[in-house]
């Protein structure tokens, strides 16, 4: 008889699958960042480079302003994380606690005008932004990032502010807090793990746009890391050691946040997921 | 039933209004004042390659252009194909990482992290890491097939090949987000499903077509709605693997509406093709905000 595996062992198996499905290719691409130019067109193939070498990563800062599109892309995501769960959170209050007229309505609305396609979007937003001169400018891209997380922002902050007790903000207010006095003194502590999680979520967001990025701030001074990397051609080929030491640097910042913040953002992303 | 609203109550809704006054100012901006420039845009011949010639008004004659471009019919027929292999492949994949995360791991962050990482991953990252696979001298998938004792591929240059390959990045990096999702519906079907089913001797098998499988639906269908929505403004991942090549092989809706406004600045035809873009998502959409019509004020639970 075919003896089979334990379960200890199939449960084993079953999440190294999930790691190695996931972790791959990041790894892959690590290994390739420090193989040297020759190692790389030796066939068949290494694996393992023969020699690290860091001399990859050098290349990246001398060839290309990458703190550049390093601060690019951190301003405007820390910018638009900032006002999307602000304007968010506002408005996730709104529905939940003060009787507005139709509240499902209303988010409805807000859900469909900020689900709008950003390709449709991007058309407009150009000429928008080219009219008002911000085209190659963080605001360019600030305010649609906002939009952008609004969606998932609202729907996590909605679930957090459902769960406060209507009976905690009702105390602070006979204690003589104004309804602005209990959001700030009590609601908001509350929720500080919601607004988090939507931070995150809005961050993570901004950081991987590209489309928008490539349209409306495509000047080598205003470039986000994903469209710095991707307009990176070598003068005559695609230079594949670099490229790859480049991805691994624009990588390394979401993988420390995801990887801090794992359940939060598992959590925020199955409550209000927004994303494919 | 017509109460009056006492005057705390007023004052609430007042508020409620100014609180939401933001959120709406945000879009009216970044959304509602665009998309009328859009439409507008969308009538008129518009070229900023020729920006001595006046906007004039050409009614529907964008409209009626659109209609017999063999391009944007092209383009429209390789975005429905990249629905209909990736929207399922992404969701099977995704049902498949789901099943087997679901397991009581001791060490939890790998696989959770497993699982995470794909969907952190700017788009255009999986399509130039994915690219780097299919690139025939180095690429791993090449050496692979040589390594195995079969002919290497010329992956990204020729139509059938180059669509494939675009398919996996696509699938790989989406099915992790609806993995997610049906991960989140797997660990709230209740263990004494399972335990009842067992000692009615019911196979493995059985058990996931009878219990899993149903009660894992409304997951499914979200994840299925939500992929439908993103794979029909594919962009990121061709652009970064093919550029529509090669020709317009692999050219989605959404690369052939940013060079035309982009790369040709055409905004006016440009505009038409955005605006039927937004018609046909708008319904998708549609479908989307139907199955998770929810009221946020009445509560959890």
């Amino acid at each position: 008889m075919m003896k089979f595996p334990s379960a200890k062992k199939m449960t084993l198996i079953a999440g190294a699958v999930v790691a190695i499905n996931g972790f791959f290719p990041a790894l892959w691409i690590l290994f390739t960042s420090l193989k040297t130019e020759s190692e790389l067109m030796r066939l068949p193939i290494t694996i393992w480079p023969a020699a690290p070498t860091l001399g990859n990563y050098t290349r990246v800062f001398v060839d290309q302003p990458i703190f550049l599109f390093m601060w690019n892309s951190f301003v405007v995501a820390v910018l638009s994380t900032v006002l999307c769960v602000t304007v968010s959170a506002l408005a996730a209050y709104a529905l939940v606690r003060l009787r507005i007229p139709a509240p499902n309505v209303i988010l409805s609305v807000l859900l469909a005008v900020a689900m709008f396609p950003l390709i449709s979007l991007m058309v407009p937003l150009f000429s928008v932004m080219r009219d008002l001169q911000l085209l190659n400018t963080w605001w360019a891209l600030v305010f649609p990032y906002a939009v952008l997380s609004m969606p998932v922002c609202t729907l996590v902050l909605i679930s957090f502010f459902q769960d406060i007790p209507r009976d905690l903000e009702n105390a602070a207010m006979i204690d003589g807090c104004s309804r602005i006095g209990a959001l700030w003194h009590v609601v908001i502590p509350l929720t500080a793990p919601g607004v988090f999680t939507a931070g995150i979520l809005a961050f993570v967001n901004a950081w991987d746009e590209f489309l928008l990025a490539l349209t409306l701030a495509p000047r080598v001074a205003s470039r986000t890391l994903p469209v710095g990397i991707t307009l990176y051609q070598g003068e005559f080929s695609f230079p594949w050691p670099i490229i790859s030491a480049a991805l691994i640097i624009a990588i390394v910042p979401i993988c420390i946040i995801i990887a801090v913040f794992q359940e939060r953002v598992v959590g925020g992303l199955t409550s209000g997921g927004v994303k494919g | 039933m017509a109460t009056r609203l006492s005057s705390l109550e007023r004052s609430e809704r007042r508020l409620g209004i100014a609180l939401l006054a933001p959120a709406f100012a945000l879009l009216s901006g970044v959304v509602l004042y665009p998309i009328y420039n859009l439409i507008r845009m969308s009538f008129s011949e518009n070229k900023l390659t020729e920006p001595w010639l006046a906007k004039p008004w050409i009614g529907f004659e964008n409209y009626a252009k659109a209609m017999g471009d063999e391009r944007l019919w092209e383009a429209t027929w390789h975005t429905l194909l990249y629905v209909i292999v990736t929207v399922p492949g992404a969701v099977a994949l995704g049902l498949g990482l789901a099943l087997l995360a679901n397991q009581p791991f001791r060490v939890k962050w790998p696989v959770r992290l497993g699982l995470l990482l794909p969907w952190a991953l700017p788009l255009v990252f999986a399509g130039l890491i994915f690219r780097w696979f299919f690139e025939y001298q180095q690429g791993l998938v090449n050496n692979a097939l040589i390594w195995i004792g079969l002919p290497p591929v010329n992956w990204l240059t020729q139509e059938g090949p180059a669509f494939f390959a675009i398919c996996v990045a696509i699938i790989w990096k989406t099915s992790s987000f609806a993995a997610l999702v049906l991960l989140a519906g797997l660990q709230t079907i209740p263990k004494s499903l399972y335990e009842a089913a067992e000692v009615d001797g019911a196979s493995k098998w059985q058990q996931f077509w009878e219990i899993t499988l149903p009660m894992l639906k409304p997951a499914i269908i979200v994840a299925l709605i939500f992929r439908t929505i993103t794979a029909i403004q594919t962009f990121d991942i061709p652009k970064a693997m093919t550029d529509g090549g090669p020709g317009n092989a692999t050219e989605t809706l959404a690369m052939y509406i940013h060079k035309t406004t982009i790369d040709s600045l055409d905004f006016g035809y440009g505009s038409t093709l955005a605006v039927l873009m937004f018609v046909a998502s708008a319904i998708l959409t549609s479908i989307y905000l139907r199955h998770t019509r929810r009221d946020p004020s009445a509560g959890r639970h």
